[in-house]
């Protein structure tokens, strides 16, 4: 037993250096991650400013049992679901789809010009694209001048409830698809090429080369990426929808994190219902993700963590 | 799906001269959805050098009618935006600076081994799943008295979990032999660290340095929460509330006919310069980005 405390002692004294290393990472996390974590308590509390977060008084479960007796909150919690379900079936393809299309593409130099293309707007901020989305899509923009000039009536896209959803999603993988789609196109690229020239002897056409060759070798990196969205299936993309949020969208665009936005800012504030909306948020967050790789696991998969 | 092409032109060997029908198709696809990306950006251009009697005629041309700086005049002298640009070139440089170091360093100590990896690693990356909210975080900056400071920003907003991770499997695919050799000549873990490994990275520092700074420039939620001072305002914040000041006026009216097209010059001129650094840069990220996301693919 001492010997093995010696041991480590050792390899402690051996590592040292690495532990210097160390030291602003870990007083980087320790102060801006998980001192508010602890500030979570908060949400078993009524915040009372003048006490603190530790001297307000506790409430138990109330603020929980408040989410789901608030209609706005119950809605806020539907829409994210509904948005992020969505984002999952409209937005997760996208990039796969352009990798494969890209992979297909002939000509080295154009190839490189259209990937800048793709790829840039992911580098300007949701405030940049936002407003250029909306310009574009406004009554008097390109859109609808194109619609009218071909005897169409004129669509009030950005007001319109029914077609906010849709637009959020067109405007993401306009932004995103190209950046998205590098990380499919580097696992492609590291396909060993004797498979294709098989297939290709099995008479095996582009198609069916994408779909039995190229499709199961990158399965690996889409299933972690989908993993990764899963765990984030409360989280809608808060900047976007804030952007592009209008009264007249309002039912079909307010989620959680806008909802919080509001309920702390617009309103008389309260704290410990805040962080309660938060933290629910958050712990569903953690089972998806902890799910989602549990049925990759189950299904044969490699999941997350190895 | 699998019939959808002739036979004849599902060929994929790579060295044909000739452009089959399934490559024209994929190149008309592609062009489509290139210039889809690039149509709402050129739009803003042409509607930023515009006159507001252009625009009013022709809100939608493919030049200018009328070619005018008057919006980016307006915006210059207001002065409002190059506060902005002052407050975000100050944080993106020295946040980029202190950011780039904390991860770096945590990215190689997580590459070696010592006692306490594994909880410590653990305890990093259930950050990313897991946080305390806006809530307590907002009240731990107020506690740290970080309110109304541009160090609550430059702090706080530059150290990726994601980014660390990736670092760390760049410095473990570096030979081991290198290491060894510098550790049979006395050199101690920081030398190792700082001779040996920080050189060999470049590229991927280069990445990673580049899309911090980015992360900094184009933060706009902890600038907004955190800063009440219009001096200490950040670009992205100045940026949203001009274009929320036009976009305020449409919610007042039915639609966004009858808004004041001189402000959407402006708005437009005014996200064309915030957008104008970034793409001065992004040349030299293109280059190294791939590099950049395929060691994170490796790992990941």
């Amino acid at each position: 037993m001492s010997s093995r405390l010696r041991r480590l002692g050792i390899s402690i004294w051996q590592a040292r250096y690495i532990y210097l290393l160390l030291i602003p990472g870990i007083v980087y996390f320790a102060v801006f991650h998980y001192a508010p974590m602890s500030g979570l308590v908060l949400a078993f509390k009524k915040y009372n400013a003048k006490l603190g977060i530790w001297g307000s008084q506790w409430v138990g479960m109330a603020n929980f049992q408040r989410i789901f007796t608030t209609p706005a909150a119950v809605t806020a919690i539907r829409n994210t679901l509904e948005i992020n379900f969505s984002r999952l079936l409209f937005q997760f393809p996208v990039p796969i789809l352009l990798a494969l299309l890209i992979n297909e593409m002939r000509g080295t130099k154009i190839k490189r010009v259209y990937q800048t293309v793709y790829t840039f707007p992911h580098f300007l901020s949701w405030v940049v694209v936002s407003a250029i989305i909306s310009n574009f899509f406004a009554n008097n923009g390109m859109i609808n001048t194109i619609i009218a000039s071909t005897g169409g009536e004129r669509i009030s896209f950005l007001s319109n409830a029914a077609l906010f959803r849709p637009l959020l999603y067109f405007t993401h993988n306009l932004k995103e698809m190209g950046w998205s789609s590098i990380i499919y196109i580097a696992a492609i690229t590291a396909i060993d090429p004797t498979l294709y020239e098989a297939a290709t002897m099995d008479g095996a056409g582009r198609l069916q080369q994408a779909w039995h060759v190229t499709l199961p070798c990158i399965r690996a990196t889409i299933i972690t990426l989908f993993i990764l969205q899963v765990g984030r299936v409360m989280n809608s993309g808060f900047e976007q929808i804030f952007y592009m949020q209008n009264p007249s969208v309002k039912g079909v665009s307010e989620i959680l994190d806008t909802y919080i936005y509001s309920i702390t800012f617009n309103a008389v504030p309260s704290y410990g219902f805040s962080t309660a909306v938060g933290m629910f948020k958050s712990v569903i967050n953690l089972i998806m993700l902890v799910s989602a790789n549990y049925i990759i696991k189950l299904l044969g998969g490699n999941g997350l963590l190895g | 799906m699998h019939t959808s092409l002739p036979q004849k032109t599902l060929s994929a060997a790579p060295k044909r001269k000739k452009w089959t029908k399934g490559d024209y198709a994929v190149f008309i696809i592609l062009t489509l959805t290139a210039l889809l990306i690039l149509m709402p950006f050129y739009n803003a251009v042409v509607i930023s050098l515009e006159t507001n009697r252009a625009y009013a005629l022709h809100p939608v041309s493919l030049y200018p009618a009328e070619f005018s700086l008057k919006n980016y005049q307006y915006l210059i002298d207001k002065g409002q935006l190059s506060i902005g640009f002052q407050n975000t070139i100050l944080i993106t440089i020295s946040g980029t600076v202190l950011s780039m170091a904390a991860s770096v360093m945590m990215a190689y100590a997580f590459s070696r081994k010592f006692p306490g990896k594994k909880l410590l690693f653990l305890l990093m990356m259930f950050t990313m799943f897991f946080s305390g909210g806006m809530i307590p975080t907002y009240l731990q900056m107020k506690a740290l008295k970080l309110i109304d400071s541009r160090w609550g920003i430059i702090l706080f907003v530059g150290v990726s979990t994601y980014n660390i991770v990736i670092l760390k499997s760049g410095f473990e695919q570096t030979p081991v032999d290198l290491e060894d050799a510098a550790k049979i000549d006395g050199a101690n873990d920081l030398v190792i660290f700082f001779r040996v490994m920080l050189p060999l990275q470049g590229p991927l520092l280069a990445t990673f340095t580049l899309f911090t700074a980015v992360a900094y420039w184009n933060e706009w939620f902890w600038s907004m929460l955190l800063i009440n001072s219009s001096g200490k305002m950040t670009l992205q914040t100045v940026l949203r509330s001009i274009v929320a000041e036009a976009a305020a006026a449409a919610d007042v009216s039915t639609g966004e006919a009858d808004l004041d097209v001189f402000s959407q010059g402006v708005k437009m001129a005014a996200v064309m310069m915030a957008m104008v650094p970034i793409m001065c840069f992004y040349p030299f990220l293109q280059k190294y980005f791939v590099k950049g996301v395929m060691v994170g693919s490796v790992k990941m």
